[in-house]
C-alpha cells in the first residue's frame, strides 16, 4: 500500500466538536500519531494534550502534516477541504455527512489541479489495522492481516470487518470511500491499490444501489485484478426512485440495481454473496482456508 | 426536493431565463386574465397531458370550464392545489434540454434532443446531445447549435446554458429539465415547461426555501404498510442490508430506517413511535453497528420505548461497536435478548412464530 494511506503525522480539523474530540482520542489510542487539531475559536486550548490551532497553516508552522481527518459540520465542510487542499496535505479524509452536492463539485474541481487524495465525504475513514486509523471505524473490530476491504457504507464496513476478525481473517487495509454521489477516491482506485499491495491476498468489496461505481469496478476486475474478490451489494429490496438514507443510495436505471451490479461482478469472476454475513465464509472458501 | 412547474420557472426567471407570461390560480372559480391560454395543473408528476391536466383554450367562453376541469382532474393519483394559466407561445420549433449533476461524470452534464415533447423517454440514448456542461466557452454552444439545427441561435444558446448552470449553482439544484424549450416565431428561446430538483442537503443556506414539496426525511422510507417486520438500523448501508435480510427470510419489511450517525436517545425513541403506526407490526429488528453513534444511547432509548409504548412488539436486537459494553450493562436487567449477528436476530423471528 502506498505510504499515503499510512501517514506519519495526522491532524483533525474540527477537533473540539463532540465527534472530533471523541475520535481524535480514539485514533490516538489506536496508535495514530495525532499531532494537532483545528478549531477556529479555540486556538491555544488542547484536547487531551493534543494542541488546538486556528488554521491548518498555523499547525504547519510548527508540525509536519501528512494527513487530515475532517469532522466539521456540513455547512463548513467545503471550506475545510479547500483549506486542506491549499495546504497541500497529501491525504484528506472527510467524515462529514450531508455536504451539498454543488460544494462537492467545487471540491472535485479544486482537487483535479492538486496532488491531494480525498477519501469521502460521508466516509468512516481508513484503517491500517495494527498501525493506525483515520476516522471513526471502531478499533476493537480491527485485526492485522492480509485482506483489503473497500466499502461505500460505513456501518457495512464494520459489519464485514468484524466478521472477518472473528473468522481469524485480519485486514491489511480498510478503506471506507463514503456513500455520497460526488466524492474523492472510488472503488477502482482502491482495487488498483490492493492489486499493487503485496500485503493483500484477497479483497472484500461492499457496494450498494445507485450509480455505476460497482459496474466500473467489475470492468476493472475483469481486465486487471489477479487477487480473489468477494462482494456484497446492499439494497436488493430497495424500491426504484426512492432515496435510501444518504445521498448516493438511490435506484435510478436498471444498471444501478443490486441485482444488475451483482451479475456484472459475478461475470468478472467475483464471488458475490447475498448477505453481508456471508462475506467472511466466502473469503475463507476463496483462500482455501479451513475453519 | 422536487419543485412544481411554477416554482421552478420563478427560479429560472430570477436567473434571466425567458418563461411564458403566466398567472397562478388557487381556486377553481378564478378566471384568468391570460387569454388565449394553456391551463396546467401544478402537480409533482409527469404525463399531465394524458390525464387531462393540461388544456389549451382558444375560446373565451371555455376558459372557466377548462380551469375547473384541470383543478378536479385525477392525474395519476395526484390532484392539483394550484393551476397555472400561461400565454400561448407562437411556436416555431420545440427542443429538449436537461442539465443535471451526473454522479458518473462527477460534473454537471448537459443533454439535449432535437425533438422536445412528452415522449422524450422513448428516444434512443445515442440520439441525444450529451456533454459535460461548460459554461465558460462558446465552442459548446456552437456544437449544441449545430446538433439542434439552430445555428442562428448560437449566441443565445450559449447564454442560456450559462444561465441555467448559474441558476443551478445559486439555487443548489440537482436537475433542471426544460421540456419543451421553445423557439418562438419571433426567434426567442423560452422555457415552456420546467422540472427542477433541489438538494435538500443545502437547505441550511436557503432560509428562503418554502416550496410545496417540503423536504422529507430520506432516512425513513415506507416499503409496505401491511408488513409485519419493521427495521431500525444506523447507516444507510446497514439499514439496506437489514431490509435485505428481513426480505430474504420471507417477511415483507414495513420500512427502511437509518437513524443516522451520532443518533441520540431521542432520535431512536422517535423512531419507535414512528413504527407504531403500522397496523400489522409484530416484530422490530434493531441492527446497530455504532461508529459515531453510541450503543449506550440506543440502549437507553430501547428501555424508554418499552416504558412509554404499551403494545411494543417483540424486539430483535443486535448491537455492536462504540460503547457496546455499557449498552450491555444497561440492557442486562431488561431480560431483552441480544443477538450476536443480524443473521441470528432475523432467524429468531421465525422461532417466535410471527
Amino acid at each position: 500500500m502506498s505510504s499515503v494511506f499510512a501517514p506519519k503525522s495526522v491532524i483533525v480539523q474540527g477537533i473540539t466538536g463532540s465527534h472530533g474530540s471523541f475520535h481524535a482520542r480514539a485514533m490516538r489510542d489506536y496508535g495514530t500519531n495525532v499531532v494537532a487539531g483545528t478549531s477556529p475559536n479555540k486556538a491555544g486550548e488542547s484536547v487531551d494534550s493534543i494542541p488546538v490551532y486556528r488554521t491548518v497553516r498555523d499547525i504547519q508552522a510548527e508540525h509536519e502534516v501528512d494527513a487530515t481527518v475532517i469532522f466539521v459540520p456540513a455547512s463548513a465542510a467545503r471550506g475545510a477541504i479547500f483549506e486542506a487542499i491549499d495546504a497541500h496535505i497529501p491525504l484528506i479524509v472527510c467524515i462529514t455527512e450531508g455536504i451539498p452536492v454543488h460544494d462537492m463539485l467545487a471540491v472535485r474541481q479544486k482537487l483535479s489541479t492538486s496532488n491531494c487524495v480525498l477519501v469521502g465525504p460521508n466516509s468512516p475513514g481508513i484503517a491500517m489495522p495494527g498501525q493506525s486509523k483515520l476516522g471513526i471505524i471502531p478499533s476493537h473490530i480491527l485485526s492485522p492481516g492480509r485482506i483489503g476491504v473497500v466499502s461505500r457504507s460505513g456501518t457495512l464496513t464494520y459489519e464485514a470487518v468484524s466478521d472477518l476478525t472473528r473468522a481469524g481473517l485480519g485486514q491489511a487495509s480498510v478503506l471506507g470511500i463514503g456513500g455520497d454521489s460526488i466524492k474523492g477516491l472510488d472503488f477502482v482506485d482502491c482495487l488498483a491499490q490492493f492489486e499493487a499491495d503485496e500485503r493483500v491476498d484477497a479483497v472484500v468489496l461492499i457496494g450498494e444501489i445507485g450509480g455505476q461505481s460497482e459496474n466500473k469496478a467489475a470492468e476493472y476486475i475483469k481486465t486487471s485484478a489477479s487477487k480473489p474478490v468477494v462482494a456484497y451489494i446492499a439494497g436488493h429490496a430497495a424500491p426504484a426512485g426512492v432515496q435510501l438514507g444518504h445521498a448516493g443510495a438511490i435506484l435510478g436505471t436498471q444498471s444501478e440495481s443490486a441485482v444488475y451490479k451483482s451479475q456484472q461482478l459475478r461475470d468478472a469472476g467475483v464471488t458475490v454473496v447475498d448477505s453481508v454475513t456471508d462475506i467472511a465464509p466466502a473469503i475463507q472458501t476463496r483462500l482455501g482456508v479451513t475453519t | 426536493m422536487r419543485l412544481l412547474e411554477y416554482e421552478a420557472k420563478r427560479l429560472l426567471a430570477t436567473s434571466g431565463i425567458a418563461v411564458p407570461n403566466s398567472q397562478l390560480l388557487h381556486t377553481p372559480d378564478e378566471l384568468p386574465e391570460v387569454f388565449p391560454a394553456v391551463i396546467k395543473a401544478q402537480v409533482l408528476t409527469g404525463r399531465r397531458n394524458k390525464f387531462g391536466g393540461i388544456q389549451l383554450v382558444r375560446e373565451q367562453g371555455k376558459l372557466a370550464e377548462a380551469v375547473r376541469s384541470v383543478f378536479v382532474a385525477d392525474i395519476d393519483g395526484y390532484t392539483a392545489t394550484s393551476v397555472l394559466a400561461e400565454e400561448l407561445l407562437d411556436i416555431d420549433r420545440e427542443f429538449y434540454l436537461n442539465v443535471s449533476v451526473d454522479r458518473d461524470e462527477q460534473a454537471i452534464v448537459l443533454m439535449a434532443h432535437k425533438d422536445g415533447g412528452v415522449d422524450i423517454e422513448s428516444q434512443p440514448l445515442d440520439a441525444f446531445f450529451r456533454e459535460v456542461a461548460d459554461d465558460t466557452t462558446e465552442t459548446q454552444a456552437l456544437r449544441l447549435a449545430e446538433y439542434l439545427g439552430l445555428e442562428s441561435q448560437e449566441f443565445a444558446l450559449g447564454e442560456l446554458i450559462g444561465k441555467i448552470v448559474g441558476c443551478m449553482r445559486t439555487q443548489d439544484a440537482l436537475l433542471c429539465e426544460i421540456n419543451p424549450l421553445v423557439l418562438t416565431r419571433s426567434g426567442i428561446l423560452v422555457a415552456a415547461d420546467c422540472k427542477m430538483e433541489l438538494d435538500n442537503a443545502a437547505s441550511f443556506r436557503h432560509p428562503d426555501w418554502d416550496f410545496y414539496d417540503k423536504p422529507t426525511s430520506a432516512n425513513f422510507v415506507e416499503l409496505d404498510k401491511q408488513g409485519v417486520v419493521a427495521t431500525i438500523a444506523n447507516g444507510a448501508g446497514l439499514a439496506m442490508a437489514t431490509v435485505d435480510a428481513v426480505s430474504a427470510a420471507g417477511y415483507s419489511p414495513t420500512n427502511f430506517l437509518d437513524i443516522g450517525g451520532g443518533a441520540s436517545k431521542d432520535t431512536v425513541l422517535a423512531a419507535f413511535h414512528e413504527l407504531m403506526t403500522y397496523p400489522l407490526l409484530d416484530a422490530i429488528v434493531i441492527n446497530i453497528f455504532a461508529g459515531i453513534t453510541r450503543c449506550d444511547e440506543v440502549a437507553r432509548a430501547i428501555l424508554a420505548a418499552r416504558e412509554e409504548i404499551a403494545n411494543l412488539p417483540q424486539l430483535y436486537i443486535r448491537l455492536d461497536g462504540t460503547n457496546v459494553d455499557q449498552a450491555k450493562e444497561i440492557l442486562a436487567e431488561s431480560q431483552l435478548p441480544l443477538y450476536p449477528s443480524l443473521g441470528e436476530a432475523v432467524a429468531a423471528i421465525g422461532a417466535h412464530n410471527v
